[in-house]
């Protein structure tokens, strides 16, 4: 069982390295690291490394919403799904292969566009970056990337799932902040109580926020896995 | 060439593009995810305006229109989604093409493709903003109950199409980049991070005051209040629309131009 997951997760890493779209999100991603965060540094003067994070990542998250969304739904439309499912059929093992492939890909854009990100902000200040904060940015920007995952199962297709995922993501929260307190508990500003430096007073502190966030995941995966396991390919 | 005979081919064209929206069910789920999102903020702020200022007379109509930038994505949706499923490559039991390839078989003329789509893309979009706006006007006023202040009538038209335009326009920028780019990514991607608070443009608008003239904050006083919008001295509602307009043209030209000599 243990082998043949290795050589699930292998072939669908394969996968999304062979796909240019995933290569150019994770180019991209990075690139808008190190431009944002030069934006940040000239805009404000004395700006830290957090508040960099606190600026970039929103923009970040884009990102891996989007590598989420290609793990699942690059087998749609040109029909790899059925091959897929004709050389694993066991479903379980495909979804856990596909959710590590995407684990790998995320961390290591996170990685890469956090890293270029502080090494950018370093030429401006001496100042050393706060690891607990730069791992709750990269923590954020790997969990919120499952929400894409999670929604571009049960919706099968590249444009509805992204456009699900980023209005949950992306839309919803600055919509509905000046409407009411609730939209804290998104999971856009749930998880980004684990990045900012200075905690607005309404925000979640960073455990429940992060708490919060997993919930979000756990909710949408759920009936997302459910109906992957039974449906009709 | 007579007129009938270049005008049928378009004709034809245009109810092939309806055809082809209608019977997508993502098209009538935007539709129907922007009606029913434009609603339940107009209801949430009039309950919100009602608790913390009932004495206020606030304007139904300001809480109609604020609600209005929900509806940018809905058009930009509409935008990307009548051209992405041309470039999709179809399952291998449907002959692993794509629709493209198709359309350009039925319709060889491929401006009036991309003019067929255009048309269908704006007559949807107000039809989308003519139910929306008239049902979320509607239902403001009952919502404020006692809070509600006076009506504008006047200027309550103008403001209307004013949210149609912009919608319309914003669609069909999108439109235009999604030919562009081939596939809906890249447009998705880039109007939604622009349309959310998190703007591109707004951001620019700080370091330049020639930001201004960037499509979505052009068009910006076409339906909301000087006072509402972040940036300084935005442009006037006339000639910010034409600037609008005139990126929208300018990039549908070119999007014309790129469709015809490029490879399908």
């Amino acid at each position: 069982m243990r082998r043949a997951l290795v050589d699930v997760t292998a072939a669908e890493l394969i996968k999304l390295r062979s796909l240019p779209l995933v290569l150019a999100t994770a180019l991209g991603t990075v690139l808008a690291a190190v431009a944002l965060t030069v934006a940040t540094t000239a805009t404000a003067a004395s700006a830290g490394s957090g508040q960099v994070l606190a600026e970039a990542v929103p923009f970040l998250q884009v990102g891996t919403v989007l590598l989420g969304v290609l793990t699942v739904a690059a087998d749609y439309p040109a029909g790899h799904a059925r091959p897929a499912l004709v050389a694993v059929p066991d479903r379980r093992a495909l979804l856990l292969g596909k959710g590590l492939a995407y684990l790998a890909a995320a961390s290591l854009t996170g990685a890469a566009a956090l890293g270029a990100s502080l090494a950018t902000a370093s030429f401006g200040s001496d100042a050393a970056p706060d690891a607990l904060l730069v791992l709750g940015a990269g923590g954020h920007l790997v969990l919120v990337g499952l929400l894409g995952l999670a929604v571009a199962l049960p919706l099968r297709s590249l444009v509805p799932a992204l456009v699900t995922a980023l209005g949950l993501v992306l839309l919803a929260p600055p919509l509905l902040a000046p409407l009411t307190g609730h939209a804290r508990l998104l999971p856009g500003p749930a998880g980004g109580a684990l990045y900012h430096p200075h905690r607005p007073e309404a925000a979640l502190p960073p455990g429940t926020g992060a708490l919060v966030l997993l919930g979000w995941i756990a909710l949408i995966t759920a009936p997302a896995v459910a109906g992957f396991l039974r449906r009709d390919a | 060439m007579s007129r009938g005979r270049a005008g049928a081919p378009l004709r034809g064209a245009v109810g092939g593009e309806f055809l082809k929206a209608a019977s997508l069910p993502a098209t009538w789920a935007t539709l129907g995810l922007t009606f029913l999102g434009t609603l339940g903020v107009v209801l949430m702020s009039a309950r919100r305006e009602a608790r913390l200022d009932p004495g206020a007379g606030a304007s139904p109509a300001d809480l109609a229109f604020d609600a209005a930038p929900l509806g940018v994505v809905g058009a930009v949706v509409l935008g990307v989604l009548a051209v992405s499923g041309e470039y999709r490559t179809n399952s291998p039991g449907a002959g692993g093409g794509r629709q493209l390839t198709t359309t350009l078989v039925a319709v060889p003329r491929r401006s009036a493709v991309l003019a067929a789509k255009a048309v269908v893309l704006v007559a949807l979009v107000a039809a989308g903003a003519a139910v929306t706006l008239a049902a979320s006007l509607t239902l403001a006023r009952p919502a404020l109950g006692d809070a509600a202040g006076a009506h504008e009538p006047g200027a309550l038209v103008g403001r209307a199409v004013g949210v149609a335009l912009y919608w319309a326009l914003m669609a069909l920028l999108a439109l235009a980049v999604t030919v562009l780019a081939r596939g809906p990514v890249l447009p998705l991607v880039w109007f939604l991070v622009n349309g959310s608070v998190v703007s591109f443009s707004a951001l620019l608008a700080k370091v330049t005051p020639v930001a201004r003239l960037l499509p979505d904050l052009a068009g910006l006083r076409l339906f909301a209040d000087a006072s509402s919008i972040a940036v300084d001295d935005p442009l006037a509602p006339l000639p910010g629309g034409l600037v609008m307009a005139a990126w929208a043209a300018a990039l549908l030209g070119v999007a014309a131009f790129v469709l015809h000599r490029r490879d399908a």
